[in-house]
């Protein structure tokens, strides 16, 4: 990416200028739904707006169409000429990519396969002292990840049903909003930590150190 | 992520019609220079619907953000030809990316 203001470049994975007069500086990056289906996002939000995008048929809000459908069915991975060493997964292996909070000394990395949720929708881990809660939901492909702590306390997460799960206390979360819907929480909210659905190639390549779950 | 050299074939016709002095080559060890400056245009000025008035398949991937209880959705395939949109949400002047 380049900004308007001094044509610097940006890396879009880590946020950082890597060119240009503001080398150095940091995007703070933000949480996101990164990839969830219209549907499940529409019910939770539904007073969200959606962008729309003048085109030569008039404004649209979508496309039927990937126009990237080969390259993801595909094992081609990266840029021409580039080659990608870390064999830990292969390539093109969907991971979540989280940068975990520095509690302790220096920020982790760490990457969690999109196929350790086939059977579960919620992991519960915690790299770097840090109680985390990683939720995929294959269905709708949500993904969020959440700090475990609730009022001081380091929650365990069941899978329920969809997104919806249960701690140890028997709080029920809705874990697209990331909000206790019944329970003694009841209203509380997860606070949610960016995350990402990415290839591991390029995790990988942006951040050598990162760990593995497995 | 999107591998680069997928998105210099598919966007040529816009390359092409990118005029030169646009073009400034970052090239080093480090950085190779691909496409030239909006080639692939960010979207600057984005407009919003409702989601009752939005015209998408229930099963369509959505980029979501909430802040501050505002909520925006973006459609991946819409920003498959975009990748960027400056945006405020919630009172946060935001950059989503693809």
């Amino acid at each position: 990416m380049y900004d308007h203001q001094t044509r610097s470049l940006w890396s879009h994975i880590t946020g950082e200028a890597i060119q240009g007069p503001l080398t150095g500086m940091q995007l703070k990056p933000l949480a996101s739904m990164p990839q969830i289906a219209w549907n499940t996002w529409q019910l939770n939000y539904p007073e969200t707006q959606v962008l729309s995008v003048p085109t030569r048929d008039g404004m649209r809000e979508g496309i039927n169409q990937d126009v990237y459908a080969d390259y993801h069915a595909s094992q081609r991975a990266g840029v021409s000429g580039m080659e990608y060493t870390d064999n830990r997964l292969p390539n093109k292996s969907l991971v979540i990519g989280v940068q975990v909070p520095a509690k302790h000394g220096n920020t982790q990395f760490r990457a969690y396969p999109l196929t350790h949720f086939t059977e579960t929708a919620v992991i519960n881990d915690t790299p770097n002292d840090m109680p985390l809660l990683i939720f995929h939901d294959k269905k709708s492909f949500a993904t969020a990840v959440f700090n475990r702590n609730v009022a001081g306390d380091a929650r365990t997460f069941s899978h329920q049903d969809r997104h919806f799960v249960e701690d140890n206390t028997g709080t029920r979360w809705n874990l697209v909003t990331g909000e206790a819907v019944s329970g003694k929480d009841e209203g509380a909210r997860l606070e949610r930590l960016p995350a990402i659905n990415i290839y591991w190639f390029a995790w990988a390549r942006y951040h050598p150190e990162t760990s593995i779950y497995r | 992520m999107k591998n680069y050299m997928l998105i210099l074939i598919l966007l040529l016709a816009t390359i092409s019609c990118a005029s030169a002095e646009d073009y400034e080559d970052y090239s080093d060890d480090e950085i190779r220079t691909l496409l030239p400056f909006d080639a692939i245009p960010a979207i600057t000025d984005p407009q919003f619907v409702s989601a009752g008035a939005a015209k998408l398949d229930v099963d369509t991937p959505v980029i979501g953000v909430t802040f501050n209880g505002e909520s925006h959705a973006y459609s991946v395939y819409l920003l498959n030809g975009h990748e960027i949109v400056n945006d405020v949400v919630g009172g946060m002047n935001i950059a989503t990316t693809w």
